[in-house]
């Protein structure tokens, strides 16, 4: 027996989705992108991936800064690998490999006489330009699609753990329960959503889990109808009644017997979710109510680029990322859709 | 017991009798009155009347009402330009100018100012401003009707009472004595039209949206709810031909649209929809105020310079904080921030450093102190001496398992790019600035509040430095003070209490400059940046005098500063050429080209 002997359902299913290709490789790179960005620390630092110094080995992209006096330089702060490797190249005593986009989203590189935002500039390793205050553009994108899609992910998981068990129990239990619950979801999605944004995030400042948890007020209620609907009719199906008959729990039937026939249904949302996860935190930010200052984040960078047309990579850069992203998230979507289509399959007959 | 008619009629009179005595005062009788008709006016006789001057507001006021809950918005300016007070003050020599009252006149013991009032005098429905009115300005401000406290508590403790003598002379009076030069500020008020405040019941809905009578040139003609406003000139001004207001208030007609974004505005601007806008900032001035607009002449560039501004602009270190008790870590902030950085790299050098705290009060500011320099090696050894000698991992120092952590509360987005430069450099002194962005109210709020670690802010002073509010010990450690540094200090107050008390000037000014050094000795406020000028753009048809502006209120021109279009002390200063302005139109048509104007006026730069 394999270890991951699959439902024939679900390779039929897996399968129809791989037929699609658009949606397929959308996919695949989308998940290689994601992956990236875990150790995007390798690939976009200020901090050097390896520095050989006088005949040791320095590794400093994790962990504790080497202050520059370790590395024969003459203060007590974070060395600067770029000027570190001009200099070891000159003495001779040792080298420096960067990572190939060599600054840091914070970091303000600024210089005399010149003002930013500098254009892009393949010889200052600017390639996507800096943005007003000097800061790498290519830097703040990727670290700024880090924040999104993490901030899209936990928010996706914990907004359908909370939509998805109570719309379930809505629909279970019908009767007192499910008329209370649809009264106080009603009254809940009538309050504006941005404006308790707004005066939440005027008042304090808002990190990224308080600010999930803003979103995740609001964000758990779209689930619950789909997953109310849907229970209801599940729930006259005969195997519930088998189940129930057999002595199982309220919960076992709900979560071992209901969940698995309402799947195709979440996992169809999921993508959409994303998206849309991805969209709020960058809207946030665009009107200063999200991530405070200086976290790298889309929103930002378009609320910069679009104050400041004239240096057009600023914004250009951003809408490509996000379009492409958002284009892909879409492209995944449709295909799960597809896939997961009742007409072609059934998971009972 | 039978009264006859002559017996009533006399009882009658015996009771008014005491009462009529006590209703005509008398002058005191050495009075000496003053007036001004020998300063220079700061108009230009070359002045045409005429033209509409178009501006913009970024948001529709909230009221008309000048007082009362959401009165202290951006356009309240504009209502108060046409309120005027008794006197003026000249924007270039400081002197008092006849406004409302021809003379004024002291009393011995500083507390009282005499007034005798102009008879033209009228207000904007054509009624006759009587004494009665200045009298009602103390009655309405003190009202709970207005819903404004801080007012009711500055006309309860600061102001004592108005006196009317006869129809033409009143007095006014301080609740405590003042130096002379700082009396007037506080007694020379302006009336309140009694006949149009009948009832006060409600007053902020009723009065919400009522345009209430005014003495100044201009009133309100007409409102687009939402849209627009528009202020028109007064036909016949009562003060139109006198010295200092001729050739003054020249255009027609003052329309502010609303236009939501700035960007949105400047291409209004571009457009010829405004007529001139603030290039202040350098991102302005550099980079967007470039093209075929400007290098065919259309539009004139002006950087003005002035007194810098009378504000206290800098970081506020709150001493109740653990951390920033201990004045070497103030010493190390004060030494690790490099603010000349900021300025050099990222306002391109424009702006200058604040050097004290009273700098832009004249002879008040103790020129020989110099803010602490950006140097890393004396904010490592102030850091050390205060225990902050070990390093973690992040680089960021650490004692007894704290780190050397603290956050800055701000209120402007526009602001962020300088703390974002700032903190990388703490970061190397081994700092961490924490950014704590919040919109600007609630910023100044977190400040009064005491809940900031550092507030970086500016605090708007009067005509003379002010220490009370911010540094005196009974405003420290409580909430809705302005002593954001939580300064206790024995010495200081004992200092301020001094000053405070002092009536000649020469004492006034050695105990400013002692207090100034005493605060760069705390380094609980720590001076960043002042910007000495304004810069302007305009289009070619608005005209400015030859000296386009004063030492005090700054360019002639009504960019964003909407009270300079109307302040009678110094605003309206420059008109419209309208004759000039179809030309101009028509030469942009037709890619007619003018020579570029850019006109730099250091008239009144103060030199290091």
């Amino acid at each position: 027996m394999s270890l991951f002997q699959l439902n024939p359902l679900t390779v039929k299913k897996i399968n129809r989705f791989k037929s699609i290709r658009r949606g397929y490789y959308s996919f695949i790179i989308f998940v290689i992108l994601v992956l990236l960005s875990c150790f995007a620390e390798v690939l976009v630092n200020s901090r050097a991936l390896l520095v050989s110094y006088e005949g040791s080995l320095y590794f400093p992209t994790y962990g504790a800064i080497i202050p520059g006096k370790t590395l024969g330089l003459d203060y007590e702060y974070e060395t600067n690998y770029r000027d570190l490797q001009k200099i070891l190249k000159e003495k001779g005593n040792g080298f420096v490999v960067m990572p190939p986009i060599p600054f840091d989203p914070y970091e303000n590189d600024l210089r005399d006489g010149e003002f930013p935002p500098f254009a892009p500039s393949f010889e200052e390793g600017h390639y996507l330009g800096t943005d007003t205050i000097a800061r790498d553009v290519a830097a703040r994108l990727v670290y700024g699609f880090r924040t999104a899609i993490f901030f899209s992910l936990i928010l996706l998981v914990v907004s359908y753990l909370i939509g998805v068990s109570i719309g379930a129990a809505m629909g279970y239990f019908g009767g007192l329960f499910d008329l209370l619950f649809q009264r106080i979801i009603e009254i809940w999605s009538n309050i504006p959503f941005l404006y308790v944004i707004m005066i939440i995030s005027s008042i304090m400042i808002p990190n990224f889990f308080t600010l999930i948890a803003i979103v995740l007020l609001f964000g758990w209620i779209q689930m619950t109808w789909y997953m109310r609907t849907v229970t209801y009719k599940e729930k006259a199906r005969e195997y519930v009644m088998a189940a129930r008959a057999l002595g199982a729990s309220n919960a076992r039937v709900i979560f071992n017997h209901i969940l698995p026939n309402t799947v195709s249904i979440i996992i169809t949302f999921i993508p959409f979710s994303v998206a849309s996860g991805i969209i709020a935190l960058t809207s946030l930010d665009y009107l200063g109510f999200g991530l405070p200052a200086p976290t790298p984040s889309w929103g930002e960078l378009l609320s910069q680029g679009s104050n400041n047309l004239e240096s057009i990579w600023i914004v250009s850069s951003v809408i490509v990322a996000m379009t492409i992203i958002l284009v892909m998230v879409t492209f995944i979507g449709e295909a799960i859709r597809e896939a997961f289509d009742p007409k072609k399959h059934t998971t009972y007959e | 017991m039978k009264f006859n008619k002559q017996t009533v009629l006399m009882l009658i009179a015996f009771v008014m009798l005491p009462s009529s005595v006590l209703a005509a005062p008398q002058l005191p009788a050495n009075i000496e009155w003053l007036t001004n008709d020998t300063d220079k006016v700061f108009s230009s006789p070359k002045a045409t009347k005429g033209g509409t001057l178009k501006s913009f507001l970024l948001s529709f006021p909230l009221t008309l009402r000048y007082v009362g809950p959401d009165a202290n918005g951006g356009f309240r300016s504009a209502i108060l330009g046409n309120k005027m007070s008794l006197v003026a003050s000249h924007p270039n020599t400081s002197n008092l100018f006849p406004s409302l009252a021809t003379h004024w006149a002291y009393s011995d013991d500083n507390t009282t100012m005499y007034f005798k009032l102009n008879p033209d005098v009228r207000w904007s429905d054509g009624k006759k401003v009587t004494p009665e009115d200045y009298a009602f300005t103390l009655e309405f401000m003190r009202m709970k009707d207005i819903v404004a406290p801080w007012y009711n508590t500055y006309y309860n403790d600061e102001i004592g009472e108005v006196v009317i003598y006869d129809d033409h002379t009143i007095s006014v009076s301080s609740a405590k004595p003042r130096p002379r030069n700082e009396l007037y500020s506080h007694v020379s008020i302006n009336p309140t039209p009694r006949h149009f405040y009948k009832d006060m019941n409600g007053f902020v809905k009723k009065y919400n949206w009522k345009i209430a009578p005014n003495t100044g040139p201009y009133q309100i003609s007409k409102i687009k709810k939402g849209k627009s406003i528009t202020f028109e000139r007064k036909k016949n001004w009562w003060a139109q031909d006198l010295k200092y207001y001729k050739n003054r208030f020249n255009v027609d007609k003052v329309k502010y649209t609303v236009i939501r974004d700035i960007n949105l505005a400047w291409e209004h601007f571009k457009k010829g929809k405004l007529d001139a806008f603030g290039l202040t900032l350098p991102l302005y001035w550099h980079e967007k105020a470039k093209g075929e607009i400007f290098d065919n002449g259309y539009v004139n560039k002006l950087w003005f310079y002035s007194d810098p501004q009378k504000y206290a602009f800098g970081i506020w270190l709150n001493q109740d904080n653990p951390i920033l008790k201990d004045r070497n870590v103030r010493l190390g902030i004060a030494h690790s921030m490099n603010i000349e950085k900021v300025n050099k790299q990222v306002l391109r050098g424009d702006y200058s450093r604040k050097n004290s705290y009273s700098s832009g009060h004249s002879e008040f500011t103790d020129r020989s102190i110099k803010a602490r320099k950006f140097d890393l090696k004396k904010a490592d050894e102030y850091f050390n001496l205060a225990g902050w000698s070990e390093r973690g991992g992040d680089g960021i120092r650490v004692k007894d398992g704290k780190r050397l952590s603290v956050s800055v509360t701000y209120g402007s987005d526009s602001h962020t790019p300088r703390l974002v430069v700032l903190k990388e450099e703490f970061k190397r002194a081994g700092l961490e600035l924490i950014l704590r962005k919040m919109d600007g109210a609630a910023s100044f709020k977190s400040a009064l509040e005491k809940k900031h670690d550092i507030w970086w802010g500016a605090l708007g002073g009067g005509d003379f430095p002010q220490y009370w509010g911010t540094k005196h010990s009974t405003n420290a450690h409580k909430a809705q003070t302005n002593n954001f540094t939580n300064t206790d200090d024995p010495e200081m107050d004992k200092l301020i209490e001094a000053f405070r008390s002092a009536m000649s000037t020469e004492d006034r000014i050695s105990l400013s400059r002692k207090l100034e050094n005493l605060i760069h000795h705390h380094s609980a406020w720590i001076p960043t940046l002042e910007v000495p000028y304004s810069r302007i753009g305009y289009w070619r048809w608005l005209k400015l005098p030859d000296v386009p502006g004063t030492k005090i209120g700054g360019p002639a021109t009504a960019a964003f500063d909407f009270g300079s279009s109307f302040n009678t002390s110094d605003g309206g200063m420059f008109w419209i050429d309208t004759k000039l302005k179809k030309e101009v139109l028509k030469a942009k048509k037709k890619g007619k080209k003018y020579d570029p104007v850019l006109t730099v006026d250091k008239t009144y730069k103060i030199s290091d």
